[in-house]
């Protein structure tokens, strides 16, 4: 993570954009869904009747689950950048380091070579999609929007696993989830 | 044959260290683009259809919740309720923190936060108290573990998902053993406690332990919110999840004020992080349950189960094994993924209770977390007590073998577990 500061400002931008992304769509997912629940039982207050029968909330549950897909697709590839996605990486750290280099790579590159060809599948699927009409059953939203979040998603991971590449080649490092770390502590 | 391909395939990719849910998707498209004639289009839907269910929403609102609560002050007056109840015996202060566990894990629903919650604060301060730290380390690494067996829980709601057994059903039986374990550990560590002579805190009069109550109130609402909603049927479990975060969240920030609003930004992406590793997992072990139905795999195992005229006793001997393996190598969250769907339709086969199968498939995964090498209650403990991964697994044995005892009691009195929501949901 030391090579944070020299990165572009482009890529720095891309960060952020990512980060603030999966950051709102957890706070508003967590709101819509709790509205719509806080609603269904305001609504059975007969004072309050009135006002909150014309409010139809029936999209919520469709419009949380569209965030939380959206939040995963790019909250995988922030995960690639902050190495959450945890491996089985007993045998591979013990190896001579030459071979582990070797091996490590192959892994990076495989999570490289799936989100590629993942991405690309979803891309074909979306356009194809794109071309029908069919739309969301609440939200009515045409579905090709939606299902954008999986290429998107994908090829954003594919180039987090390549940059991750490029970083382990020039310092050796992964970047390394710390589970054991624990905030406040001195 | 097919199957035993697709699990060579899966453990080589696993073995170079890949996250597995990469190793699980690479052994999907491998298959998909070499030996079977499923069309990609459905593989594609699958992708996107792989997570659009509402019951696996529950998963991000329990991590937010989760995240609320070990940064929002309620570990500490949840500690300061279970020793003033329990401070005036021997090894008190430890008593108190197993208490503190048990009702952590019934208001959030993962291990590893339970540690970090209760071991923060509670470690240091035995430490300070003149405990041997092997102590207190064994102890809370080991209470934290109640955390995925009391619900809320993380790890249910993945069986559930993979099974289509009821979360509901499954969060009620998860109440009684989970009381019955931490009762249990208590106890232990009493006897231990006492006979070493451990320190005791002075007795609280009733009037400290009715504030001491009060002040945790708060934070224990999020018991009845989770169970009392979901079982009087005012929430789906997704939809407590969600009222649970906006709740922890008020909790944190306006009564406790132990979180600043401006934290929150940070508490809302580490829980994105955690959550959308999780989820992608999923994704891609629905991807892999999906090419093992289409081989007929859990069918073809499940008939040859049958044929081998093993009784379930056997059975559930078997899969507790091969889940204590799995356990010590992965974290649970993939090995629920991975392992129910292939053990589920054998357990029918043997007409064993799905939710009976859940539980035990749960204190599998407590017992997992304890046992290295991957062990994630011993990784956060370890960066808790700074104490090295061999020594903290060496200290948590003694309480690893009672766990077994536990287990093996699960396993084979089904009542336990089945008794609480058998009475509820008739």
């Amino acid at each position: 993570m030391a090579a944070v500061k020299k990165q572009p400002l482009l890529l720095r931008g891309l960060d952020h954009l990512e980060e603030l992304v999966i950051l709102c769509l957890m706070g508003a997912a967590t709101l819509v869904t709790f509205a719509a629940v806080a609603h269904r039982y305001a609504c059975g207050i007969p004072s309050l009747q009135p006002y909150l029968l014309g409010v139809n909330l029936g999209w919520a549950q469709e419009l949380c689950i569209y965030m939380f897909v959206w939040m995963a697709k790019f909250g995988a590839a922030y995960g690639v950048r902050t190495g959450v996605h945890v491996g089985v990486d007993l045998l591979v750290n013990r190896l001579p380091p030459r071979l582990r280099r070797t091996i490590v790579t192959l892994g990076l590159c495989g999570g490289a070579l799936f989100t590629g060809v993942v991405g690309t599948l979803g891309a074909k699927f979306v356009w194809e999609l794109s071309r029908t009409d069919s739309t969301s059953p609440d939200l009515e939203v045409p579905v090709w929007i939606v299902y954008l979040a999986v290429p998107l998603g994908s090829y954003l991971m594919c180039f987090r696993f390549l940059q991750v590449i490029a970083s382990f080649w020039r310092t050796g490092e992964l970047p390394h989830h710390d589970a054991a770390r624990v905030e406040g502590l001195p | 044959m097919t199957a035993l391909l697709i699990f060579f395939l899966l453990v080589v990719l696993m073995l170079t260290g890949m996250p597995i849910s990469i190793s699980l998707g690479l052994t999907v498209l491998t298959f998909l683009f070499t030996m079977t004639e499923v069309p990609l289009e459905s593989v594609a839907l699958k992708l996107f259809t792989g997570i659009e269910k509402f019951e696996i929403m529950a998963i991000p609102f329990f991590i937010l919740a989760g995240n609320f609560l070990t940064h929002g002050g309620v570990a500490k007056r949840l500690i300061r309720f279970g020793t003033s109840f329990l401070g005036h015996l021997h090894g008190g202060l430890g008593l108190g923190g197993i208490i503190a566990c048990a009702l952590f894990a019934a208001v959030s629903g993962s291990s590893p936060a339970t540690v970090v919650a209760i071991g923060s604060i509670v470690l240091p301060a035995m430490v300070q108290q003149g405990f041997p730290r092997q102590f207190g380390a064994g102890i809370i690494t080991t209470s934290g573990a109640l955390g995925i067996l009391i619900p809320p829980s993380i790890v249910m709601v993945m069986y559930a998902v993979s099974t289509n057994a009821s979360i509901g059903q499954l969060f009620v039986a998860g109440v009684v053993p989970g009381i019955v374990l931490a009762t249990l550990l208590t106890l232990l560590a009493w006897i231990v406690a006492r006979r070493r002579g451990y320190p005791r805190l002075p007795r609280a009069s009733w009037l400290e332990r009715w504030r001491a109550f009060r002040e945790s109130i708060w934070g224990l609402l999020l018991i009845v919110i989770v169970i009392g909603g979901i079982y009087a049927g005012v929430f789906t479990p997704t939809e407590a999840a969600a009222v649970s975060a906006v709740w922890a969240f008020v909790v944190s920030v306006f009564i406790y004020k132990d979180l600043k609003l401006r934290e929150v930004p940070r508490v809302l992406l580490a829980s994105a992080n955690t959550s959308a590793m999780l989820l992608y997992i999923i994704t891609n072990a629905v991807l892999f349950s999906f090419l093992l139905t289409h081989e007929n795999i859990p069918q073809g195992m499940a008939e040859w189960m049958t044929r081998q005229d093993l009784g379930p006793t056997a059975f559930l001997l078997v899969v507790n094994l091969l889940l204590l393996v799995a356990g010590s190598l992965m974290e649970p969250s993939s090995i629920m993924l991975i392992i129910a769907p292939i053990v589920f339709p054998m357990s029918q086969a043997l007409r064993i209770d799905p939710v009976h199968m859940g539980v035990l498939m749960t204190v599998n995964m407590e017992v997992g977390m304890l046992t290295p090498p991957v062990g994630l209650n011993l990784y956060v403990a370890s960066g808790i007590t700074r104490m090295g991964l061999t020594e903290l697994s060496r200290v948590v044995l003694p309480w690893v073998l009672v766990m077994l005892g536990f287990l093996a009691l699960v396993t084979y009195w089904p009542p336990l577990s089945l008794w609480l929501p058998g009475m509820l949901f008739r």
